[in-house]
Formats: structure tokens, sequence, C-alpha cells
């Protein structure tokens, strides 16, 4: 059901007037530019804007990714190198470039920016570039990646009560058969609880079902300040609100089979001010489901991950910015009026930004 | 002819840290075969800590001894090691707690099964025999798998720890650059042609970055293999990690003609640095057919010249105006 709040947007507010995304690719055989190229073409195309008429351009991804130095300075031609663009890049899933965005547009003299995410894992093995990201002396050296943090993840979530390897499956059976009805889903498929169950571990308590797939992808949208989004489109998402909270990179400072970071950000962006109809969280394993739903409320909730999450397709670097797409396009085409959309970055969900999107003209 | 196959770059940097006045200790402690803990706000933390997590305050650069024994809080059973994690069998990633100390950490458990090693498991720490001063130098046994290890303390305290990072990357060469690459295996230069600017750019990018169009095989030709330094600049190598210059020699920037974009990072080695100048006119000499390779082609910039051409030798020509390559320097 649709239904609304009394928002009632002004020229300070900032929606997203359009949004691309590739399909994600196991391997997508050419450059991480024309992944961007084909998103910037798409919302230009779209909005029948100009290239030069958007004034700030951030995008979001990982040079170690592809393993490619200053990879994020080349990816600039993806939007068109000349004339040179006002431009900011985060080293950081697109969902965050967005949040630097709307950050960006508040000030109020310019009115429109392009926010990208892209990145291609393909090329390299994330098992070993994520331990990168650990604390340097006391995790990196034994290569703790994230599956295996994923894997602690599990158990503790087992270890408190709070599921079973059931629970975890049945994330799993629910995603891949969503991802069914979307077109750019890498993974799908109709499977039974039973016959995940059966399959071997990989990092116990999870299966390699329970991981997410390794992609290539980028993901692109335009936002604008009031006045200008409704020039640019009749179908504007208003960005409601952006929180990011952070835990502890300590994990053992940490109760992993929680996440009080999710459950602050979504308190101060008001999830449940209004109706949710509809939430896309940034599950990349499956047990972060049920972490997620209890952190945002949404235990019991008959619309999460539509799309079928990141379980379905992960394009490091654009899968957070994605969910926001998610969420916005089926705003955009009258599926949801208000929704709620979940990115984390980091291992065992130490970073986390919840979004509230929302309908209206 | 040179196989074509996917491109296998290696990356690594051997990271030096300093360790500083609580990971020093801790790190030195494990060299020594002792786990070491401090305590701050009532609670005793290994490895220790900086600061007071609940309050940002300083913690005590004091130590205690923790250990040897540990509890398994929580743990997963690592089915396929990777080459990064310290057993190449399977084994176990755990939260720990140390005997002795209030918060865990997490490290490696060699239980041998994964029916050996679950929440309230007793472990105890092993330590290596090739020890340096890292967190690698202790593992965890289940307690009845442990033995007495005697170790001999070292010298003087662990002031740096090293890890090597190492990143394999592999991918195919994108379908433009592999005709490009094809293109020097046979002796010549393959451009792409922009159907908006009518630009010639060699090698292309497979797209026009200044239009943002996609291009084709169709968009493809071969262009000449003689042209004018636009810039260049001496380099006298440094001797980092992985360097293997040692001599000073000439990087340039090189505009064939008929094209609209310099050729970058031609190496120059035998043209007096005297003599060398913008504006010179240099004709590629190739190597014989038989030593050609494209080995060290990437998928981005690289043009991997000095695989397949010989050398750059001078024309003899007129100059060009240095005045007309201002806007060809990269």
């Amino acid at each position: 059901m649709v239904t609304g709040s009394d928002f009632v947007p002004t020229d300070d507010d900032i929606a997203i007037v359009a949004v691309s995304q590739t399909p994600a690719y196991r391997l997508w055989n050419d450059s991480e530019q024309m992944l961007i190229m084909r998103c910037v073409n798409d919302l230009l195309g779209s909005t029948g804007m100009d290239r030069n008429d958007v004034q700030f351009t951030i995008a979001g991804s990982c040079d170690y990714l592809s393993g490619a130095p200053f990879a994020f300075v080349s990816n600039i031609d993806g939007v068109g190198a000349w004339p040179p663009v006002y431009e900011s890049h985060v080293e950081m899933d697109g969902a965050w470039a967005l949040n630097e965005a709307w950050h960006r547009l508040m000030l109020g003299d310019i009115q429109t920016a392009f926010v990208i995410g892209s990145g291609k894992s393909s090329p390299g093995t994330p098992r070993h570039v994520f331990p990168l990201q650990t604390d340097p002396y006391t995790a990196a050296p034994l290569g703790l990646d994230y599956p295996s943090i994923a894997g602690l993840q599990a158990n503790a979530l087992i270890n408190a009560g709070k599921a079973t390897e059931r629970d975890f499956a049945e994330v799993v059976a629910r995603s891949r058969r969503a991802a069914m009805s979307n077109p750019n889903a890498q993974v799908s498929g109709d499977h039974s609880v039973d016959e995940l169950l059966a399959k071997p571990h990989y990092s116990s308590p999870l299966r390699l079902h329970d991981l997410p797939p390794i992609s290539d992808g980028a993901a692109a949208m335009i936002i604008a300040r009031g006045k200008r989004a409704l020039e640019l489109t009749d179908r504007p998402v208003w960005i409601r609100g952006i929180d990011h909270r952070i835990e502890s990179h300590h994990l053992g400072l940490r109760d992993l089979s929680s996440s009080p970071s999710t459950k602050l950000a979504g308190e101060k962006v008001g999830v449940h001010d209004g109706p949710v109809d509809v939430a896309e969280l940034m599950v990349n394993f499956s047990h972060e489901e049920i972490i997620l739903r209890e952190a945002l409320g949404l235990q019991d909730h008959p619309n999460v991950n539509p799309s079928g999450g990141p379980l379905s397709g992960h394009p490091i670097m654009a899968t957070g910015l994605v969910r926001i797409i998610e969420v916005a396009r089926r705003i955009i085409e009258g599926e949801a009026h208000r929704g709620v959309a979940h990115a984390s970055s980091g291992p065992a969900l130490q970073q986390n930004l919840v979004c509230v999107l929302e309908g209206g003209n | 002819m040179t196989d074509l196959s996917d491109l296998i770059h290696t990356i690594e940097y051997p990271y030096t840290r300093s360790t500083g006045p609580y990971l020093g200790p801790f790190l030195t402690g494990l060299r020594d075969g002792k786990l070491l803990a401090n305590t701050v706000g009532g609670r005793t933390y290994c490895p220790p800590i900086e600061y007071n997590p609940e309050s940002g305050e300083d913690a005590p650069a004091t130590f205690t001894e923790v250990g040897p024994g540990a509890m398994v809080l929580g743990c997963t059973w690592v089915t396929d090691p990777s080459s990064k994690h310290p057993f190449s069998h399977p084994f176990a990633f755990a939260m720990l707690l140390a005997d002795g100390a209030d918060v865990p950490f997490v490290h490696a458990v060699d239980a041998g099964s994964p029916d050996a090693i679950s929440a309230g498991t007793r472990v105890v720490a092993q330590y290596r025999d090739d020890r340096r001063g890292a967190i690698t130098d202790v593992y965890f046994v289940p307690e009845a798998a442990a033995v007495d290890q005697s170790i001999e303390p070292g010298d003087e305290p662990v002031l740096i720890t090293e890890h090597l990072i190492s990143l394999v990357v592999r991918e195919p060469l994108f379908p433009h650059r592999r005709r490009y690459a094809e293109g020097l295996l046979s002796g010549r230069l393959l451009g792409q042609r922009s159907p908006v600017s009518g630009k010639v750019v060699v090698p292309g990018r497979g797209y026009d970055n200044l239009n943002r169009v996609p291009l084709t095989e169709a968009d493809e030709l071969f262009v000449s293999d003689r042209g004018t330094v636009s810039s260049y600049t001496v380099l006298t190598p440094v001797q980092y990690y992985g360097q293997k210059e040692t001599e000073p020699y000439i990087r340039c920037s090189i505009l064939l003609d008929g094209t609209d974009s310099p050729i970058i990072g031609v190496d120059v080695r035998d043209i007096a640095l005297e003599s060398f100048r913008v504006g010179m006119r240099l004709q590629a000499v190739w190597r014989a057919p038989a030593e050609r390779k494209v080995d060290g082609l990437d998928n981005r910039f690289g043009g991997s010249w000095e695989d397949v051409i010989e050398r750059w030798e001078p024309t003899g020509e007129a100059d060009i105006d240095p005045d007309s390559l201002k806007d060809y320097t990269w």
C-alpha cells in the first residue's frame, strides 16, 4: 500500500531526480570508466541535461580493488574529461558520496550534483584486499578476511540465541528468489532452505551462498535542490535524512550480535516517523539481514530487499548506492511512497548509513 | 607470438611500522613468548590499548602478563584458507578471552577439526620458532594439544613490525587493448579516431573521454611510427623497493604524425641528453618480430614501448617549432 506523511518539500530540500545502474557482472571485460560512462549518459538522457549543467561531481571507488593506482582520477573520463568538473572523491561506497553531495547542496550555492559509485572486484581477490582495512598491527597480518569475520559475527548471533543457520538460509532463499525479477542481478534462483542447508560450510556457520558474489558494476544518480528538482522531473524522490554512525575497529570491543550504530542512525533519521513501504538493506552476508532488521525495527517487514540485495549482486563501492537507487526507483515508479535504504562499510557492519526517501511534489 | 592471455600483476609494498609505547611492548612480549595486557577503566585489555574506549583518556603504558590460557567466546571454521592466513590447512578464527583479561581479541586456533572448537573451548598460546615481533608470532591450540615451550627472550625491544603487502591482480586484456597488442606484435601502432571530434588517440582508451562516446573496432586505424618530441624529463632513479633502474634516463612524450595526443612514457637511453629537445623528429626502430613481446602491457595507459620498439632514431629532419607543440605535452 502506498501511503504518505504530511511532508511538503521546500527549496532547501534535496531530491534524487534520476537514477541509473549497470547490471552486476561477474567480469566486465572493459574499463570501469565505461561502466560509469553508461550511467552518466543514461542520466543525461533521461533528464535532458547537458553534462555542463551538473555543477558538482562526487564518486566513491577503491583503487585497491582493481589494483590500479589513481584509478579514481581516470574514472572522471566517464563523466567527460573536459571542461574540468568540480569534483570530489570518497574512498567509500557511493552511498557516502551521496551523503557528501547532499551536504554540499545544502550550502545552497549550487543546485545539482552527480553521485557515482563504481568498482571492479573481478581483477583482484577481495579476500586478500579487505584484510588490509583491518588493524595493521593485530589483524591485517593474520589475513583476517571479511568472510571469516562474517563467520565470527554469524556465530555470535547463534551463540546469543538470536538466529539459526536455517534463518540464514531463509534470507538467501528469499533474496535469490526476489532477484529473479531483477534484471541487474548476477545471482538468482529458486532454492529450498533444505537444499541450501545441505551445502558444506565455508566460514562456519556460513556457507558459500551466504556470501555475496564477486561483481563488477557501477551506479549513479543526479540530485538537485528543491526548485531545480521540480524543473528536472515530476517524480522527485526527496532525501528526508541521512545518518552515518561508526563502531570501534576493535572487534573485541563490539557486541557482534547487534548493530548499535545502525540503530542509532535509524533513530536519528526517523525511520519510523512515517510508514516504511520498502527497505533495501546492504546485506553482504545473509546473517546481517537479521541484525539490520532488528536494529531498524523491521523484524517482520514484508518488503525488505525486493531487489534481492547484495547477495544477488555486489559491485563493491556501488552496492550501497544501489540500495538507495532501488528504493528511489520504486518511489519514482509509484510502487512506494516512503522507503528506507541502508549501506554499510568495514568488517562486520562496522559503519552504517541510513537514508530515508519520500516521494511527492 | 607472445601469449595474449590474462594480465597478471603483483602489487607489493613492505610496510615497516613503528610499534610505539603500547604495541611495542606487546609485540616484544610475543617474541619472548608472553601475552601482555594493560588495564584502564577497570578493564584489562590484551592486546594493550592506548586509550580508554569509554572516556578517551590515555591508558597507562604499564603491562601485566595474561594467559597463556584463553577461552573461546565464538569462532568460525575456515575451510578454505587464503594464502594470507596463518595456516595453509583448515583452522579456526576465534574470539579469545585470555585468562586475566576482560576484553577479547581475534586470533587463529589450529584446532585440527571444526568439532574440536566452539564457544567455551579452552585454548593455549603457542609460539612459532621463527618469531619476528609480529602478531603472527603466536597462535593458539586446544588445551590438550598444547606443548611446553622454552623461549629465550630477545635482547632489544621490538620497535618496528614488518608486514609485506602483496596483491595479485588478474584480468583479461580489454578487447581494444588486445587489438592494440596484436598491432604491436605486428610492428604497427593502432589508434582510435573519435567519430564525434575526428581526433586520433594512440593507444585508444575504448572511448572518447571528451565526448563520452564508446569507440569500437570500426573507429580504429594504424598510425605512423614517426613523430615529434613534445615534452621530456630526465629521471634519476631513487632506489626504492622494486626499483630496477640504476642510471638516469630520458622519459618523453612523442606526438606521432597524424595523431592528436602524444604517446607518453617513452624511455630513451641512447640519445645524448645535451642533444635531446622538444621539436626533435624521431622514428621508431622496431625489434625483430620474434623479439617483440607485450606481457608488460596493462589495460591502462602503458604502451609497453621498449618491449616492441628497440629505440627511437633521430630522422635528421628539421625540428618542429616547439611553440606548436604546447598543447601536446602530455
